[in-house]
């Protein structure tokens, strides 16, 4: 089994408070690979850590090492000398509440690419089309590019967050509940997108919901006690009363 | 029977909002009763044949010239030039402070630039008449009194509002993108050229709007560094003054003659040039720009 990601001896703190404490894992390559846990257990700053997006928040304080198998090798993402930006281009991520920017649908995908790859003109818009098609909302918004992203719905919306972060060309994708803003149609569509890109990009998914992960995940570990992580086979997440029984011991 | 509750709430609401209320309507009716008061006073000067004396090039009052133009074209010099170099400084500051320079270097540096709106104006006149004047009169001719050195200090007085207005706005458009930003790979200098300058843009001109506002009506840094000559300047070498020190200079030795009259008038175009500046503050306000 190919490793995506090795975590080593994880810790974060915000403002002196312990979130995550000696966490290590190894997240394979492909998945979807689904990290549950209580509110509060630290699934959220795990995924920020791997792009080292907790960096964004004040008074953070992260120790450990994170290794991330990319297409160009392998990244020490808390490595001195490792280009953060670089980092988070080959591990895009999708929040919770759908966090598009304040411009138009066509320049929340083309304006990333141009200020970090210095794409322009008929190859941005190309590859704007590419993303959009993936993230299945082209057809939906090919008439209507130039409109402010915020008009659209929410479901739209972390949609094209989804092909913001898929026209980038990333090797992972942190999806961080994805689905738990949404209604139910608009849940339904994101999870069947997920179910198409599991074959191209390695997924790591922060979710909540227990059917969601039994019907997408290939792998699951169960974040507790502030940094603990247990690893569950397939055997038992597919199977419902097994997956309750483990989780009540540990949760 | 009805619950007396909201009744109550109801009259404990509109007590507040009748305050707000006669507060704004007494505001409004002194800002009107200023405008009255230099209209009535400046009526005399204006309707009375000397419209065309207060409209020229010169300022002669023995020889009953009381031209006011020089003051005008010196109070739009000086603002004007105070902002050329203070709100490209200011949009700077702002930039080094919200990600494009150091953490440790950018809460200082911000500190300090709060530290200046509470330093008194007199102070920086003072200190600059000491060690300003001296060096321009050292590195070129003349008194070293002048366009430049008022321009200047006006510049570092004006700064710390052009840098405060800027900062809020970038500190609301930050909060909007920055994780955002972050997480499609921008850098700080990146997100700031691509995002936050581009959505800034109102805010920005409120800073210019209000900045030169601010540097139109100031009186002691043009009244103690600008020389004070009522001609139009040349060059950023020569004396200028502008409408504000005019008014302290010829209220400060006269009181009843014909040039204390035309004062009105000055304080009319201020009065006017500063509801010009609330005005565009409002265009901008309301206009969506881009």
């Amino acid at each position: 089994m190919a490793v995506a990601i090795r975590i080593e001896r994880l810790s974060v703190d915000f403002s002196g408070k312990a979130v995550l404490r000696d966490a290590s894992l190894e997240i394979p390559k492909g998945g979807p690979t689904f990290l549950l846990g209580r509110s509060g257990s630290g699934k959220t700053t795990l995924l920020r850590a791997i792009n080292r997006l907790n960096e964004c928040f004040p008074a953070c304080r992260t120790s450990g090492r994170v290794v991330v198998n990319t297409a160009d090798g392998a990244m020490e993402a808390y490595a001195p000398d490792t280009a953060v930006e670089v980092l988070r281009r080959r591990v895009g991520m999708v929040f919770q509440t759908p966090n598009v920017l304040p411009l138009s649908i066509a320049r929340n995908i083309c304006m990333p690419l141009e200020a970090t790859q210095g794409m322009r003109g008929a190859e941005a818009e190309a590859r704007m089309e590419e993303a959009l098609r993936e993230a299945q909302l082209w057809s939906e918004v090919r008439d209507r590019l130039r409109d402010p992203a915020v008009a659209l719905s929410g479901g739209q919306q972390q949609r094209l967050c989804l092909a913001r972060a898929l026209a980038l060309r990333p090797d992972i994708l942190l999806l961080d509940e994805p689905t738990a803003s949404l209604d139910f149609k608009a849940a339904q569509m994101v999870e069947e997108l997920l179910g198409e890109l599991r074959s191209r990009y390695t997924l790591i998914v922060v979710s909540h919901g227990l059917s969601q992960a039994r019907r997408l995940a290939e792998y699951l570990f169960v974040l507790h006690d502030g940094g603990r992580v247990e690893e569950l086979g397939k055997d038992v997440f597919r199977d419902k009363d097994a997956l309750l029984t483990v989780l009540g011991d540990l949760l | 029977m009805r619950p007396k509750e909201p009744c109550d709430r109801r009259g404990a609401d509109r007590l507040p909002s009748a305050l707000l209320c006669g507060a704004a309507c007494v505001s409004a009716a002194l800002v009107f009763s200023i405008f009255a008061f230099l209209a009535a006073f400046s009526w005399p000067v204006l309707s009375g044949g000397q419209l065309g004396s207060l409209l020229s090039w010169h300022w002669r009052p023995l020889a009953g010239e009381f031209g006011i133009l020089p003051m005008v074209v010196g109070s739009l010099c000086l603002a004007g030039s105070a902002m050329a170099v203070a709100y490209p400084l200011a949009l700077g500051v702002c930039c080094f402070v919200h990600g494009c320079g150091p953490a440790w270097a950018a809460r200082p540096l911000f500190v300090s630039i709060r530290f200046m709106t509470s330093v008194p104006t007199v102070v920086y006149g003072l200190v600059s008449v000491f060690l300003l004047v001296p060096v321009i009169r050292g590195a070129f001719s003349g008194s070293g009194f002048s366009w430049l050195a008022a321009a200047l200090v006006l510049a570092v007085l004006v700064l710390p509002t052009v840098v405060l207005i800027i900062d809020t706005q970038f500190q609301a458009v930050r909060a909007e993108v920055r994780v955002a930003a972050a997480a499609v790979g921008l850098a700080p200098s990146q997100e700031m050229r691509h995002l936050v300058l581009p959505l800034s843009r109102r805010g920005l001109a409120i800073a210019a709007v209000l900045g030169f506002g601010r540097a139109l009506g100031d009186t002691l840094i043009p009244l103690m560094l600008a020389g004070n000559a009522p001609r139009v300047p040349g060059s950023l070498l020569d004396s200028l003054r502008t409408l504000t020190a005019h008014i302290a200079l010829v209220v400060a030795t006269d009181s009843h003659s014909a040039a204390y009259n035309s004062l009105f008038a000055c304080g009319l175009i201020l009065f006017l040039a500063t509801l010009c500046v609330n005005l565009g503050v409002l265009s901008v306000r309301g206009r969506r720009l881009g």
